[in-house]
């Protein structure tokens, strides 16, 4: 029992990290960019990227994880248990979950600390071509004025600096899924070079196959409970 | 920013003419042409995407924004896109769903150390 959960954590250890790593490279805008210390910026090379990327989602697909990873649920821990234990035991295992939370609270800002540490010998050991590539990976945004324009004409009410931090944010996140999906038709196609319309309408349509974009008429979350 | 807005709203009416033209599906103004390419480029694509790819994504970006400025209105207070009805929209998506929460927690940090930057300030220029 005590190794289901010692593997089980084990799993979530190695997945917080990933999450971290995909967390820190997602992170910063322009705009927070100016409060935060480019030197110490958590990069990470283009490739190791999107491997990173590609693993994690297998690992998030394999153990069938909701987006809360971060916020470790102990009803994960507690549904494992709920199957095998009587409640008067599952009492004092929840204590137990609750000062596992904390050891795992504490070691995530130590996986943080470390993960920092391993982005600065990442990026000092970068190329010229990759300095340049990651800089522009961080620093390109969508135009805060043109997106909250966007969206109120869409809306048709004016929307919230917040919204649109938040909007632009996605749309970027959005640019990266295309394009990385678009990356990957182009190499199983053996093509090279820079990406073409072709490539990028089979990594739409297996992206709309999915679910990876949002449709009107999809009831797909109809169908989800 | 605050310079951006101030012009932005000099010119409201010919952006706003732009984005009505831009939403249109004939004769598109491209909005986001040079901000894209640098993203293209930033995440693996060659340094000179081609135009007609940029175009692709761009139609995408703006479908993406449209949809979900569309869903927000719907759920939540109808008729208004409010922060909350993004978070829940994208909530089953690992990777936008952080990129949200991170945005928004360190926009609220960034509010914080302003606030106190400017209390220390003004602190200063009483003494």
């Amino acid at each position: 029992m005590e190794e289901i959960l010692e593997k089980q954590e084990g799993d979530r250890n190695n997945i917080r990290a990933l999450e971290q790593l995909k967390y820190d490279l997602n992170s910063t805008n322009s705009d927070e960019e100016q409060m935060e210390d480019d030197e110490h910026s958590k990069d990470a090379l283009l490739s190791i990227e999107e491997n990173v990327l590609k693993e994690e989602s297998a690992v998030c697909n394999n153990s069938d994880f909701s987006i809360g990873v971060v916020d470790i649920k102990a009803e994960d821990i507690l549904d494992l248990e709920s199957d095998i234990i009587l409640p008067q035991a599952s009492q004092s295992q929840s204590s137990t979950n609750i000062q596992k939370q904390k050891r795992e609270s504490k070691s995530r800002k130590e996986l943080e600390e470390e993960e920092r540490e391993k982005m600065q010998v990442l990026v000092s050991n970068f190329t010229e071509d990759q300095l340049d590539r990651y800089a522009m990976y961080r620093r390109s945004a969508f135009p805060k004025a043109a997106i909250k324009r966007l969206m109120q004409t869409i809306a048709g009410c004016s929307v919230s600096q917040n919204v649109v931090i938040a909007m632009a944010g996605i749309a970027k996140v959005f640019v990266g899924e295309v394009v990385e999906e678009g990356l990957d038709v182009m190499e199983e196609l053996g093509d090279t070079g820079p990406l073409q319309p072709k490539h990028l309408r089979e990594a739409v349509r297996r992206m709309r196959q999915y679910g990876g974009i949002p449709n009107g008429r999809d009831y797909r979350t109809h169908y989800r409970l | 920013m605050a310079a951006a807005e101030e012009t932005f709203e000099q010119f409201e009416e010919d952006d706003a003419a732009e984005t009505a033209l831009a939403l249109s599906s004939a004769g598109r103004k491209r909005l986001f042409s040079k901000e894209l390419r640098c993203m293209m480029y930033g995440f693996g694509d060659d340094q000179n995407p081609y135009t007609e790819s940029v175009d692709i994504i761009e139609d995408l970006v703006i479908e993406f924004i449209t949809e979900m400025t569309y869903k927000a209105m719907e759920i939540g207070r109808t008729g208004r896109v409010q922060i909350d009805d993004i978070v829940f929209l994208v909530r089953k998506d690992p990777r936008k769903y952080a990129r949200v929460k991170d945005l928004l927690t360190m926009n609220e940090e960034l509010r914080r150390a302003r606030k106190a930057f400017d209390e220390i300030k003004f602190a200063g220029n009483v003494k």
